[in-house]
């Protein structure tokens, strides 16, 4: 029984449960990135999977892991590569090193948060828009398209309107404004995104395997994370879910195969109650240091209390 | 109308639509989602549009899609900007993943959202996954450290390869290769697949997977239409 760390040690989030585990006196092995030229992996896959990761720091049997807990940034983006250029060595290193820890945790039968094939439904937001609503969650009305016209006429509908990205690379969210006349007919150049404004109560929940912890946050800004001012700087405080949505959040991550999330919901006036997003990778330690929910703990935990699951419960993942 | 989304520089898919007569069947790239028209209505089909040959019709006329990208690529972006393409490629493609799961016509295949042309695995859990099957596969080992030079990727001498289309499967090899092969693909969630073993004899090994049909094989492009008119 062993949990395997992958990432950056300033990595808030996955260093904190670090000292989770090393709290419990839980046999734990992290691996560092920022070791990268010294990382060296076997691997062998055929009907069996076996393989070893050895550093200066540890060796460890791949096959005695049974938790994993992966925030790692991309390999050939660390300093060291970088300077080092796209025809170096060093460069093809942290390129296989990624690979082949990546496919790995696809395969493997130890508990992982999370594998990156279920992390990527939030590659595409309107995609795992569709999967929210088919977990029961309402989701605010969406349109991604080239067409002003067709801006226009759901802006009308709507009477209030934001805009955000598609993908997961990172934008605020906004609400379109009558100083966007003149630039929507650039959404011919690419399709963009549009929502219905849903105006309520913001609710950060973290699913944690069963474990549920909700954070609600009064925020006068269209984006929370990003404040206008300090007026604007988020109050947030624990809160308890009603039974149902606190259920239904269960069956969201499960059905995206996630089982640590961050789900952005946010209750109307009229009590009904929309979900945004679900994020795969959720930076927790934000939410705990405010709450004071022991979010890190129960993560630990999980990997900790997770046995090897069957071959078959790791063909339905894998496929 | 099949439409056949593909990348501009895909040769094969353009000798396809471009020679063939009996129906409709259109190329959609990249480049096509640059023009003004296309509306994805979350969750309804009967209000979304798409430009396909810079005309704007209802997604509901499209009869099937055969997807040839996996990703779109910046390279491909020459009417954006230089600096926005990387955006504007993760952007498309977030996009193409959302629309093709909207669409309620038959697709091959159909996106997951690590790939566009659906599950994309490493050849690592292609191999782990044929054993799973039944396949008789070689141990694929490697040993990663920058105090040894990579070993180059051993290209097979001979090699063979097996269609899957749906509930039929295209190759000259032994049955038991072939329904092998059509088991990967339900293994793995797909209608399309090509199944690569070292020798048709049906004690062959597995070798690779993928998604690249011969379009050049009219046995192929055949049994894609009959895919899709069936469906």
């Amino acid at each position: 029984m062993l949990t395997l760390l992958w990432g950056l040690p300033g990595d808030s989030p996955l260093y904190t449960v670090y000292q989770e585990l090393n709290y419990l006196g839980f046999p734990t092995v992290f691996l560092d990135q920022r070791e990268i030229a010294h990382i060296e992996i076997s691997l062998s896959v055929g009907s069996t999977i076996a393989g070893e990761i050895c550093t200066p720091n540890f060796k460890i049997d791949l096959n005695q892991v049974t938790g994993v807990y992966l925030r790692p940034y991309e390999s050939r983006r660390l300093p060291i590569v970088v300077e080092a250029g796209s025809n170096s060595r060093i460069w093809q290193h942290a390129a296989a090193v990624d690979d082949a820890l990546l496919s790995w945790v696809e395969m493997t039968s130890a508990l992982v948060l999370n594998r990156p094939s279920a992390m990527a439904s939030n590659n595409s937001k309107p995609y795992q828009l569709q999967k929210i609503r088919q977990a029961g969650f309402l989701v605010p009305d969406t349109l991604v398209t080239t067409d002003s016209d067709a801006v226009h006429k759901f802006w009308k509908q709507h009477g209030s309107v934001i805009y955000k990205s598609i993908s997961s690379t990172r934008s605020k969210v906004s609400r379109l404004s009558p100083e966007h006349h003149k630039r929507l007919a650039n959404v011919a150049w690419c399709p963009t995104q549009f929502q219905q404004y849903i105006p309520g109560q913001d609710y950060r929940v973290h699913v944690v395997g069963e474990a549920v912890f909700a954070c609600a946050i009064a925020s006068t800004a269209d984006d929370y994370r990003y404040p206008g001012d300090t007026t604007d700087y988020p109050q947030l405080k624990s809160d308890i879910l009603p039974l149902e949505i606190e259920q239904r959040c269960r069956q969201l991550a499960s059905t995206l195969k996630l089982p640590l999330a961050g789900i952005d919901l946010r209750k109307t006036d009229d009590g009904e109650w929309y979900c945004f997003e679900v994020n795969p990778s959720p930076g927790y330690t934000f939410y705990q240091q405010e709450t004071h929910q022991p979010i890190s703990l129960a993560i630990a935990q999980l990997l900790t209390q997770q046995q090897p699951q069957t071959l078959g419960k790791v063909n339905s993942i894998i496929g | 109308m099949l439409i056949v989304l593909a990348s501009c520089y895909d040769e094969a898919a353009r000798f396809w639509v471009e020679n063939w007569t009996d129906g409709d069947v259109t190329l959609l790239t990249p480049e096509d989602l640059s023009k003004s028209g296309w509306r994805h209505y979350l969750g309804s089909l009967q209000d979304s549009t798409a430009v396909i040959r810079d005309q704007v019709i209802s997604v509901e006329q499209i009869t099937g899609v055969l997807t040839r990208l996996p990703c779109v690529f910046e390279q491909e972006l020459l009417s954006i900007v230089e600096t926005d393409r990387p955006y504007v490629a993760a952007e498309m493609t977030a996009f193409l993943g959302s629309w093709l799961a909207d669409l309620s016509c038959p697709i091959l295949n159909k996106p997951t959202p690590i790939c566009l042309m659906g599950t994309n695995w490493r050849p690592q859990q292609w191999i782990y996954a044929a054993s799973q099957v039944g396949m008789s596969v070689e141990t694929h080992h490697q040993y990663i450290s920058l105090k040894t030079e990579p070993k180059q990727a051993q290209i097979p001498s001979e090699r063979v390869s097996v269609t899957v289309i749906g509930d039929r499967y295209i190759g000259k090899v032994d049955p038991i290769l072939g329904n092998q092969a059509k088991k990967l693909a339900e293994f793995a969630g797909v209608e399309l697949l090509v199944v690569h073993y070292n020798r048709p004899e049906a004690d062959a090994h597995f070798l690779s997977a993928d998604f690249w049909p011969d379009l050049k094989s009219s046995e192929i492009t055949t049994a894609i239409l009959e895919y899709f008119s069936e469906m």
